[in-house]
């Protein structure tokens, strides 16, 4: 009876693990990169933000000023009127349309997170404790994958139950409103 | 005098688009990190109404809705949930917790602050 190439099923599940980590490593690594600059980005954007609209209050105040001086034409206060009505709506579009990154980034961490559970996946391929040599019987070697096939089914779905979807959201668009 | 409302989410951007909206609208605003966060200020001061999310790190928004209606001050004060969640079972986890409703994000400031008038008034 030809003995079985125990060996070479041992490396390249060795493989499997090792190149799957890596891969996963480089993505977690772009993940966490991404999930910073939308952080960074998010935090410089709401910075400007409240400058810009401490600006025009100031500037709203001091047109005030005038208006209440009497200095200004009823069609040039009722013109300031239309553009503050119109910076206003403004404002909450850009107040919703800020609320991007709280989204990306829970979905960014619900990602990273899938991918640290499938490097521990992958790390069993490699770090196994069943016994495994070439003149074992053919049904412990088949035992043997049946059990690691197993173990890797459990895992999955162990990590999937952990990783629940909290954003479903395609969009900007504003959410539901229930009042109980 | 004006209402203060606690705001409660483990995002900093979001808390601040909050803030900003409800202080717009002349309410003063207490903000928390995450939910024993929110449960602590919620104890130094009585407010008068608890935004909080629901997925956050330390202590969740359902467990601090649970933990305040533990609570002698705060067993009738309004909660609202605003959160990514919007699923009919984790509204109805919401309303078992205590909640008095729940909003979807992202929010638009005018719908957010017509909502708060509408359960504490201006």
């Amino acid at each position: 009876m030809k003995t079985l190439p125990i060996e070479e099923l041992r490396e390249l599940l060795a493989a499997v693990s090792r190149h799957g980590d890596w891969h996963l490593l480089e993505i977690e690594t772009d993940l966490q990169q991404t999930a910073f600059l939308l952080n960074e980005a998010i935090e410089k954007l709401s910075a400007s933000f409240m400058t810009v609209y401490a600006q025009l209050t100031d500037q709203q105040a001091a047109l005030q000023l005038l208006a209440d001086a009497g200095k200004l034409q009823p069609e040039e206060m009722q013109q300031l009127q239309v553009f503050q009505d119109n910076i206003g709506q403004e404002i909450n579009k850009v107040v919703t349309g800020m609320q991007f990154q709280d989204m990306t980034n829970q979905l960014l961490q619900r990602t990273i997170n899938r991918v640290h559970g499938l490097k521990d996946l992958l790390h069993e391929l490699s770090s196994h404790q069943f016994p495994m040599a070439a003149d074992d019987e053919h049904e412990e070697i088949r035992r043997f994958i049946m059990q690691l096939n197993q173990n890797f089914d459990q895992g999955s779905q162990h990590l999937t139950g952990n990783l629940r979807k909290s954003v479903n959201q395609q969009d900007l668009a504003t959410g539901d409103i229930d009042l109980f | 005098m004006a209402k203060t409302i606690l705001t409660v989410d483990d995002s900093g951007s979001l808390r601040q688009m909050v803030a900003f909206s409800l202080k717009a609208a002349g309410y003063d605003v207490v903000q928390a990190v995450d939910g024993q966060d929110g449960l602590n200020k919620a104890k130094e001061k009585t407010v008068d109404l608890v935004l909080t999310d629901q997925n956050m790190p330390v202590m969740d928004g359902l467990t601090l809705i649970t933990n305040l209606r533990t609570l002698a001050s705060y067993q009738k004060v309004p909660i609202l949930m605003l959160t990514t969640e919007s699923s009919d079972e984790m509204k109805a986890k919401g309303k078992a917790a205590g909640a008095n409703g729940w909003l979807v994000k992202p929010f638009d400031p005018k719908r957010l602050i017509e909502v708060v008038q509408k359960v504490i008034g201006a």
